[in-house]
C-alpha cells in the first residue's frame, strides 16, 4: 500500500491507524450471529410463492390445498394484508412524471409485473413443509403482452406495465449552448455505450426473524441496511410506528440490495398474524431471481473538444430500464444525471435522462447508485478523445479536471480538493515497466480510468444522524449508534473516532449498533454516508463530552482548563500529573455532569433543485482513478487483468486497512462488473438464477489490486474525511475497455467484456451477433 | 432448498445395488460423490423416490492395469486421476483432464463414473474418454455389457446406461511409444465447466509422422464430438502448426453447439477450431519429445 498523508491539523494517536476491525475476528471464527444464524422456541419457517410469469393477470388463487397441509400456520395473499403497499417518494423534474409513482405492492393483487414477484407467504413448522404448502398453493395465469426493453416501453403503443404509463422519472442538464459548442469543435466523439442489468450476489441472501415481543412490539431481527424500515412494516400492518422495532445484526454484505425492503415486511405480516417466531431465509435462487438489482443503461455521449484535448461540449442521452416497480429509481437516475460529465469541466454541457418501467426484474440501488454507470460512457470518451488527438491518457484527463471551487454542469460548486490528477497520475505510474505478451497471438495493454462518487444524500433529503457516546464509571467508553454494520467496517471506525477524542484505547470502547428501538437514529448504512454522517455525530457527541469531562478533570489535578488532556484512560496536566478517567467519573457523578451525551449531526440541507437551472444536489464528492493493465488473447477473445492500481482520496483514512478493503473490494466488484457479471434476461425470464450461470469473479479471476489512499484532509467527514464506501467500484470496467484498445485497437462498448464481445470485436467470428449479445 | 424427502438405500454389495435398482426402477437413483445429484436434488430438478448410495461398493474403486488396457473403477474420484494415483499415471490425458474439473473441493468428491453416467456435455471426462477410445462397462440385472464410449453417450445427459444398470467401471487402451497428448479448455472463469475443451491424442511413426489422431471436443453439441475428417486428414503429414492449422481450416467441424447464457454457437464453433489446433499442436509436440 501506498499512502500520502498531509499533516494534520492536530496530532492523532488511533484515528490513521490499521487497527484489525472489532468484528473481524468473530467473523473469521464463525461466531457472528447473523441474521439467519438466530434462533426461537417455537419459531416458525417463512416461504415465498413467486410468480412464473413475467407479465400475467392472475384467473385465480387457491390457497386451500396448501393451508390444510398438517404443520402450515398461515398461508397469506393480498387480501389478507392490511395495507399492501409501499409508498417511496419519487422526485421527477418534468410534470410528466407524477410524486406518488412509486408505489411497490408486496403481494401480487390480481397481476403480476416480473418473474419472481411474491404472490403468497406461508409460515410452517418445517422449511420442508413450509415448500411443500408454496407448491400446493394453486394460481392460475393468464399470461399478458409484456415489455421488456426501456426503448420499447417508451414507443407508443407498448402495453403498459403500470396504468401511468411506462416513463417512470426523467431528469434533464442544461449548461451553456451545447448545439454551438459542438458546431466549433475540432473533434466529435459520438459513441453509444450499454451497460448490463447485475446483481449484488452478496455472501449472506435476505434472511430474519420476527416475533412480537413480551411488550407487544413487533421486533424484526433482519439483514438490512436500513433498520428505519420499520416505519414501513407499521404501515402495512396499520399499527403505530413505535410498535415495530427493527434490529439488525451485523451484515453479511448489503452493496445496495438491502437498501429497500426484503424479508421485513413479509416476516412482519407473519409474525403478527401467527404470534409465533417466523424465520425467513431467502434461498439463492430467489435473490437472484427477484431481489431489485443493478440499473441497465443505454449511454448515447456527444463529446466535443479542442484540438489540445480540452473539453468543450457534452451532449448526453441516458436511458434507464426500472424493471417492474420504481423502487429507487428516480433517484438512481439522478445520480447518474449530476455525474454523467465526469470529474471535468464542462463548459457546454446537456443531459437528457430517461428511466422506464418494463417486466423485467426491478431495479434499485446498488454500489455506486447511478454514478458508476456513467464512468464507462465519460472514460471511454476521454480516452478516444486522447487516443484522436495522439495525446497520453493521463494528460488528456489532467488538461480537464474539475479543481476546487469549479462548478459541474449541474450548477454545484464544488468545495474541497478534487484530486483527480494526483490519483491518475499515481495510479499509472503505479502499474510500472510494461510486461511482455506471453505469446504471439497474445497483446497487452492498459487502461485508465477516473471517476467522481458523491458521499451522503441528496441535500434536499435534509439528512442527519445522531450518535450517543457515554464514559462508564470504570472509564470505559460506550457509544450507541442506530448504525447497520454492513461489513465494511462502520461500527469500528466510530470506536476509533471515540477512541481518539476520549483518549482511550480501541479495545476501552463498546459499540452497540442498529437497534431502532435502542441506538439513537442515525439513518441508512447507503450512500457512502455512514462514516460521513454517524462518524461526525460520534465526533460531535465525544467531543462535548470531553469538553465536560476536562472542565472537571482540571479543578481535580488545580490545572488550568484548556490545558490538560484525555491519553491512555486518564485525564494528564502539562506538569505530567494525572487522574484517571474512572475517579473523573466519579468526581462528575458527585457534581452532576452528564456523563454522556447525543450528538447530531446535519448534513448541509438545501431544497428541492430544478436541475435545469442549476444547485447544490450532494454534499460533496471522492474522487479517483484505477490504471489496469491486460492482456488479450487475440484468438478467443480473453481478457486477463494483470495488474490493477486503484487510487482515491478519502481525505483522512480513519482505519487504512478498512479503508484499502473498501477499494479493493469495490475494484473486485468493478471487475466483476465489466468482465464477467450479467443478470440475463430473456423476455422477461431470468436465466441467471445460480452461481453457476451469473459469474461472479473469484480470488483465482482476479489480479492483486493495489491500492493508493491519497489523504488530502480536504473532505467534510470527521477528521476531513470523505467517503469510500461506493467509489472504487466505477473505474475498473471503464480502465479495462480503455486498455483492449490499447492491446488491439478494438473499442468496446456494451458491458460484461465477454470473450465473445471481443472476438467479434477482432472480426473472429464470421455470423453477426445474436439478438442480445 | 431442502430437496423433495426420498427413500435412501446404502447396499453393501454390486449384487444387491443392482438388484435393488432393479426393483425401483426409474424413482431410483445411484448416488456416487453427489457433485452433480445433490445439487440438482436441492434445486429440485430431480425428485427421485429412493437414492441408492453407492459409496459402501469397494468393488468400484479398483484400478487395474491389464496388459495394454487400464481399467479404473466406477468409484475413482476426481482427485486421484488428476493426481495419477498407481497405475493411473499411465494415463496422462486423463490426469490433465480431470485437474479441470471444477474445484479441488469437487475433485475430491466427485468420480470417473458419476460423472461419465451424467454425460454433461462439457464436462471433461466424457469427452476425454472418447478421445481415448474407451469402453464403458456396466452391470445390470440382465447381466454385465461393455458399451463403446461412442455409442454409451446417447444424447443430452442421456446415455446407453438402463435404469437398472450401473457404471462398473472404464477400459481405456494405453497410450503406446511416440505418442502425445492434449487438453486444451477455454472456460469463463477459473474451475467453470468448459465452454468449449479439446482433447487431443497424436502418435508418430518413426519417421515423425503422423501415424494415428485423436481429436474430441467438449461442449460442442449433446454429447462429446470426434472430428473424424480432421484426425483422417492428419494421417501420414508432418504435423506442424501451420500444418494442423490449414488441417483444421479445410476441415468442416463435424460439430452441432448450442447457444446459452455463456457463448453463442457461433462463438463456441470459433472456439472448437483455436482449441483444437491449439491441443493438436500440443499433442504432437509431446510425441515428437519422444524421440525416434
Ligand atoms: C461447483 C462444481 C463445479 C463442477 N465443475 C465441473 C467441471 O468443470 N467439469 C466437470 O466435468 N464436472 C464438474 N462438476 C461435476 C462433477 O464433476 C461431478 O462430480 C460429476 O459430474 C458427477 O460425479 P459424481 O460422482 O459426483 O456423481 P453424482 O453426482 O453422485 O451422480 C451424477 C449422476 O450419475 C449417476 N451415477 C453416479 N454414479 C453412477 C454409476 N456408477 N452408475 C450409474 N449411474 C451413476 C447418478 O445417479 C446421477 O444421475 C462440478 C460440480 C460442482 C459442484
Amino acid at each position: 500500500m501506498a499512502r500520502e498523508a498531509t499533516p494534520a491539523t492536530e496530532p492523532l494517536r488511533v484515528v490513521g491507524r490499521a487497527i484489525p476491525r472489532h468484528d473481524a475476528r468473530d467473523k473469521v471464527e464463525a461466531r457472528t450471529l447473523y441474521a439467519a444464524d438466530w434462533q426461537m422456541p417455537g419459531m416458525l419457517h417463512g416461504a415465498v410463492l413467486r410468480s412464473a410469469y413475467p407479465s400475467a393477470r392472475i384467473r385465480r388463487l387457491d390457497v386451500s390445498r396448501a393451508a390444510a397441509l398438517p404443520g402450515v400456520a398461515a398461508v397469506l395473499t393480498a387480501r389478507d394484508v392490511p395495507r399492501n403497499v409501499l409508498w417511496t417518494d419519487v422526485p421527477g423534474q418534468t410534470s410528466e412524471v407524477g410524486p406518488l409513482r412509486a408505489r411497490l405492492v408486496l403481494l401480487a393483487d390480481g397481476v403480476v409485473r416480473y418473474q419472481g414477484e411474491p404472490v403468497a407467504l406461508v409460515a410452517a413448522e418445517t422449511p420442508e413443509v413450509a415448500q411443500r404448502a408454496v407448491e400446493a398453493i394453486d394460481v392460475e395465469y393468464e399470461p399478458l403482452p409484456g415489455v421488456f426493453d426501456p426503448a420499447a416501453a417508451l414507443a407508443p403503443g407498448a402495453p403498459r406495465v403500470h396504468e401511468e404509463g411506462n416513463l417512470l422519472a426523467r431528469w434533464q442538464i442544461r449548461c451553456g449552448d451545447v448545439e454551438r459548442a459542438l458546431e466549433r469543435a475540432d473533434v466529435v466523439i459520438d459513441t453509444t455505450y450499454r451497460c448490463q442489468m447485475v446483481d449484488h450476489a452478496y455472501l449472506e441472501p435476505e434472511a430474519g426473524v420476527a416475533w412480537v415481543d413480551a411488550d407487544g412490539v413487533l421486533t424484526i431481527r433482519a439483514s438490512t441496511q436500513v433498520i428505519e424500515h420499520f416505519r414501513d412494516v407499521a404501515e402495512v400492518l396499520g399499527v403505530p410506528h413505535n410498535r415495530v422495532r427493527v434490529i439488525a445484526p451485523y451484515v453479511g454484505g448489503g452493496f445496495g440490495g438491502k437498501e429497500d425492503v426484503t424479508v421485513e415486511v413479509f416476516l412482519g405480516l407473519l409474525a403478527w398474524r401467527t404470534r409465533r417466531p417466523v424465520r425467513m431465509v431467502w434461498s439463492r435462487q430467489e435473490s437472484l431471481l427477484a431481489r431489485a438489482k443493478r440499473h441497465p443503461f443505454v449511454l448515447r455521449y456527444r463529446t466535443g473538444a479542442a484540438r489540445d484535448g480540452t473539453l468543450v461540449a457534452q451532449r448526453i442521452e441516458l436511458l434507464g430500464d426500472a424493471g417492474a416497480y420504481a423502487y429507487l429509481s428516480a433517484l438512481v437516475l439522478l445520480y447518474a444525471t449530476v455525474t454523467a460529465c465526469g470529474p471535468y469541466r464542462v463548459p457546454n454541457a446537456e443531459v437528457q435522462a430517461r428511466v422506464a418501467y418494463t417486466n423485467n426484474p426491478p431495479t434499485s440501488a446498488m454500489r455506486g447508485f447511478g454514478a458508476m454507470q456513467m464512468v464507462l460512457g465519460y472514460e471511454s470518451q476521454m480516452d478516444q478523445l486522447a487516443r484522436r488527438l495522439g495525446l497520453d491518457p493521463v494528460e488528456v484527463r489532467a488538461r480537464n479536471a474539475l479543481h476546487k471551487g469549479d462548478r459541474l454542469p449541474v450548477g454545484q460548486q464544488i468545495e474541497t480538493r478534487v484530486a483527480v490528477i494526483e490519483a491518475a497520475r499515481r495510479a499509472w505510474a503505479g502499474l510500472g515497466p510494461r510486461v511482455a505478451p506471453r505469446t504471439p497471438h497474445h497483446r497487452v495493454g492498459r487502461g485508465l480510468a477516473c471517476n467522481i462518487q458523491p458521499y451522503g444524500r441528496i441535500v434536499w433529503l435534509h439528512d442527519w444522524a445522531s450518535a450517543w457516546v457515554g464514559i462508564e464509571m470504570d472509564g470505559s467508553v460506550v457509544v450507541r449508534a442506530g448504525v447497520p454494520d454492513i461489513g465494511g467496517g462502520q461500527a469500528s471506525a466510530l470506536c476509533q473516532i471515540a477512541s481518539e477524542v476520549l483518549g482511550v484505547e480501541p479495545a476501552q470502547v463498546a459499540i452497540h449498533i442498529a437497534d431502532s428501538a435502542l441506538t439513537p437514529l442515525a439513518g441508512t448504512t447507503t450512500a457512502t454516508r455512514q462514516l460521513y454522517m454517524s462518524g461526525n455525530a460520534v465526533l460531535a457527541a465525544a467531543r462535548e463530552l470531553r469538553a465536560r469531562v476536562l472542565e472537571v478533570a482540571a479543578r481535580l489535578l488545580e490545572a488550568p482548563p484548556g490545558r490538560v488532556e484525555l491519553r491512555e484512560g486518564a485525564a494528564v496536566a502539562p506538569d505530567g500529573r494525572r487522574v484517571a478517567l474512572a475517579q473523573v467519573m466519579k468526581e462528575c457523578a458527585r457534581l452532576g455532569v452528564p456523563r454522556s451525551h447525543l450528538g447530531v449531526y446535519h448534513a448541509p440541507a438545501g431544497d428541492p433543485v430544478d436541475l435545469a437551472r442549476g444547485g447544490r444536489v450532494f454534499p460533496d464528492y471522492t474522487f479517483g482513478a484505477h490504471a489496469v493493465e491486460v492482456e488479450v488473447d487475440t484468438e478467443t477473445g480473453a481478457v486477463a487483468v494483470l495488474r490493477h492500481v486503484a487510487c482515491h482520496d478519502v481525505g483522512r483514512a480513519i482505519n487504512p486497512q478498512s479503508v484499502e478493503g473498501q477499494i479493493q473490494g469495490g475494484a473486485a466488484m468493478g471487475l466483476g462488473y465489466g468482465l464477467l457479471e450479467e443478470v440475463v434476461v430473456e423476455a422477461g425470464v431470468n436465466l441467471t438464477t445460480s452461481l453457476g450461470t451469473y459469474l461472479v469473479p473469484t480470488a483465482l479471476d482476479l489480479p492483486d489490486v493495489e491500492p493508493v489512499i491519497l489523504e488530502s484532509g480536504d473532505g467534510k467527514g470527521p477528521f476531513g474525511a470523505r467517503g469510500i464506501g461506493e467509489p472504487p467500484v466505477g473505474p475498473p470496467a471503464a480502465a479495462v475497455a480503455n486498455a483492449i484498445e490499447d492491446a488491439t485497437g478494438v473499442r468496446i462498448t456494451e458491458l460484461p467484456i465477454t470473450p465473445e464481445r471481443v472476438a467479434r470485436a477482432l472480426g473472429l467470428l464470421e455470423s453477426p451477433a445474436p439478438g442480445r449479445a | 432448498m431442502p430437496a423433495v424427502p426420498f427413500d435412501y438405500h446404502a447396499p453393501a454389495t454390486l449384487a444387491e445395488a443392482v438388484s435393488l435398482l432393479g426393483s425401483l426402477g426409474e424413482d431410483a437413483k445411484p448416488l456416487a460423490g453427489g457433485q452433480s445429484l445433490l445439487p440438482l436434488l436441492t434445486l429440485r430438478l430431480v425428485r427421485p423416490r429412493a437414492v441408492v448410495d453407492l459409496h459402501r461398493l469397494d468393488e468400484l474403486r479398483a484400478v487395474r492395469r491389464d496388459g495394454g488396457t487400464l481399467e479404473v473403477g466406477a468409484l475413482v474420484r476426481h482427485r486421484a486421476l488428476e493426481r495419477g494415483e498407481g497405475p493411473l499415471v499411465l494415463c496422462p490425458l486423463l490426469q490433465e483432464a480431470a485437474a479441470l474439473i471444477g474445484n479441488v473441493r469437487v475433485r475430491a468428491l466427485g468420480t470417473i463414473g458419476g460423472s461419465l453416467a451424467h454425460a454433461d456435455p462439457a464436462a471433461e471426462l466424457p469427452a476425454a474418454v472418447r478421445a481415448l477410445d474407451g469402453t464403458i462397462l456396466v452391470q445390470g440385472a440382465a447381466g454385465a455389457r461393455a458399451i463403446p464410449a461412442e455409442e454409451f453417450f446417447a444424447g443430452l445427459l442421456t446415455t446407453a446406461l438402463r435404469p437398472d444398470e450401473l457404471l462398473t467401471a472404464v477400459r481405456l487402451p494405453l497410450p503406446g511409444p511416440r505418442t502425445g497428448h492434449a487438453v486444451e479448455e477455454f472456460s469463463r472463469r477459473a474451475g467453470d465447466f468448459a465452454i468449449v475443451a479439446a482433447f487431443a491424442v497424436v502418435q508418430l511413426d518413426a519417421a515423425g509422422r503422423v501415424a494415428a489422431a485423436r481429436v474430441a471436443l467438449a461442449g460442442c453439441g449433446p454429447t462429446p464430438r470426434r472430428l473424424d475428417a480432421v484426425e483422417r486428414a492428419l494421417v501420414g503429414l508432418a504435423p506442424s502448426e501451420e500444418e494442423i492449422r490449414r488441417v483444421v481450416a479445410h476441415r468442416p467441424l463435424e460439430i452441432e453447439p448450442d447457444s446459452d447464457v455463456h457463448a453463442s454457437a457461433a462463438y463456441r464453433r470459433h472456439l472448437a477450431g483455436v482449441l483444437t489446433v491449439r491441443a493438436l499442436a500440443r499433442a504432437a509436440a509431446g510425441a515428437r519429445a519422444f524421440g525416434p
